[in-house]
This record gives structure tokens, C-alpha cells and sequence, in this order.
């Protein structure tokens, strides 16, 4: 495995074990890699679209997706844990991504009205919702907090 | 990308911004997704789809057209 993948894979660890990204003194410890290397990786996966880094302070993660670093409207429980998703595709993306049943707790982008998502077996349980993308494919990464 | 209770909402929450209703997907869509994206991001060779990967994956569940093409141009200069 090459540095950028271990890197990677602690940084998806991390959170699935504690639902909290680590930053890079974290993963510079856990990994007994020097500062400059793991942050100069942290840019490297941002480059690669696999983190985005906060945007004052790169030494912390705001999105690994499908997870947020942040809270947001978008909470998955599992596992008696709490993650946050970035949005409704990363939402279920969650439970894809851990292989693991889950509750989505999210709101009507409109209304505001509290829906529920359940993944069972794998699956999402059927349920009166559409997901709307406003943004085309070709634009996702130029405001991808927006997005 | 939101979620909605259903096609009138988007609706309402377009004409809120003034700004056209997109594409729409529902549940089933949407896991297909979830799944063919981070079914492996917790591997060592997991990445991010390349943009003719993303182009064949949205094709697969009837996404087409230059909205799905991560490489149209078109929506470079347009809203």
C-alpha cells in the first residue's frame, strides 16, 4: 500500500470507528509519518476527490464522502453511532460504504418536514421521496459545499 | 443534492430561487448510487469514478444526456 492509501484508509477508519475525521497531526501520529508528508497527502486525496479540507484551516477534513466532518441536515445512525452525511446521496452512502443497515434522519428541502430513510438488509425500505439535483454533473466540484 | 417528499416540493423550492427544476431521482436510484460509489471507499483501491465511469453508472439507471457528463461543456458557462 502506498503512503496516500494509508493514509486514506486511516482517515475512513477513524471515522467509521468515532463518526469524527482525524486531522493531520492525528493521522501524522497514528501513522509515525512526518507532518509535511501526511499534508502534502491531504492535498493529493483533495486533488483525487476522495476529502475536502476545511476551507481556512487544511489541516482539517470538512467532507470525506460520503461522511462530514461537520454536522448537517443529513444524520445517519448506526451501530448506536451518529454520523452526518453531506448530502442525500451520501446519506444511503453511508450504509453502502460500511455495509451496515442504518436510519437516515433528514428533512424536505422544502417544507422542512422531518423523513425518515431506513436501509435493511441491504436495502432502502420503500418510501414517498424524490431527490432533486440542481447542480450538473460537470459543475459538483466547483462549489462542492454547495453541491 | 436534496431530498423531497415528493415532485411538488422540488417544484416549490425551484420557483423559491428562480431557478429550473432539474433531474429528478427516486429511492431505488439513489442506493443504486450510494452503493456503486462507496460500496468499497473503506479499501485500499477504492477511488472516485472517472468521468467515463461516472457517464457509464448514471447511464446504467437511465441518466443521460449532458446533465450526467462530468465532461459537458455546455454547463461551464451556463446555470
Amino acid at each position: 500500500m502506498d503512503f496516500d492509501g494509508a493514509v486514506k484508509l486511516h482517515i475512513y477508519e477513524t471515522i467509521a470507528q468515532t463518526t469524527q475525521p482525524p486531522n493531520t497531526h492525528e493521522v501524522a501520529q497514528a501513522l509515525k509519518a512526518p507532518l509535511t508528508e501526511v499534508e502534502a497527502a491531504f492535498e493529493r486525496l483533495h486533488k483525487k476527490r476522495l476529502l475536502v479540507p476545511e476551507p481556512n484551516d487544511p489541516s482539517r477534513i470538512r467532507m470525506a464522502p460520503p461522511f462530514s466532518g461537520v454536522v448537517t441536515p443529513f444524520r445517519v445512525k448506526m451501530r448506536e453511532r451518529l454520523y452526518y452525511a453531506n448530502c442525500a446521496w451520501d446519506a444511503l452512502g453511508i450504509p453502502a460504504a460500511l455495509h451496515h443497515d442504518a436510519l437516515v434522519e433528514a428533512y424536505d428541502g422544502h417544507s422542512g418536514e422531518p423523513i425518515t430513510l431506513e436501509v435493511t438488509g441491504g436495502q432502502p425500505v420503500a418510501q414517498p421521496c424524490v431527490i432533486h439535483f440542481a447542480v450538473p454533473a460537470a459543475r459538483w466540484w466547483e462549489d462542492i459545499l454547495y453541491t | 443534492m436534496l431530498l423531497f417528499r415528493s415532485e411538488e416540493t422540488v417544484t416549490q423550492w425551484c420557483e423559491a430561487r428562480g431557478i429550473p427544476v432539474r433531474p429528478i431521482i427516486n429511492l431505488s436510484q439513489l442506493w443504486y448510487l450510494a452503493v456503486t460509489w462507496y460500496g468499497n471507499r473503506l479499501t485500499v483501491d477504492s477511488r472516485r469514478p472517472a468521468p467515463d465511469e461516472m457517464v457509464e453508472i448514471f447511464a446504467g439507471i437511465g441518466l443521460e444526456g449532458p446533465f450526467w457528463d462530468p465532461k459537458a461543456d455546455q454547463w461551464h458557462s451556463a446555470t
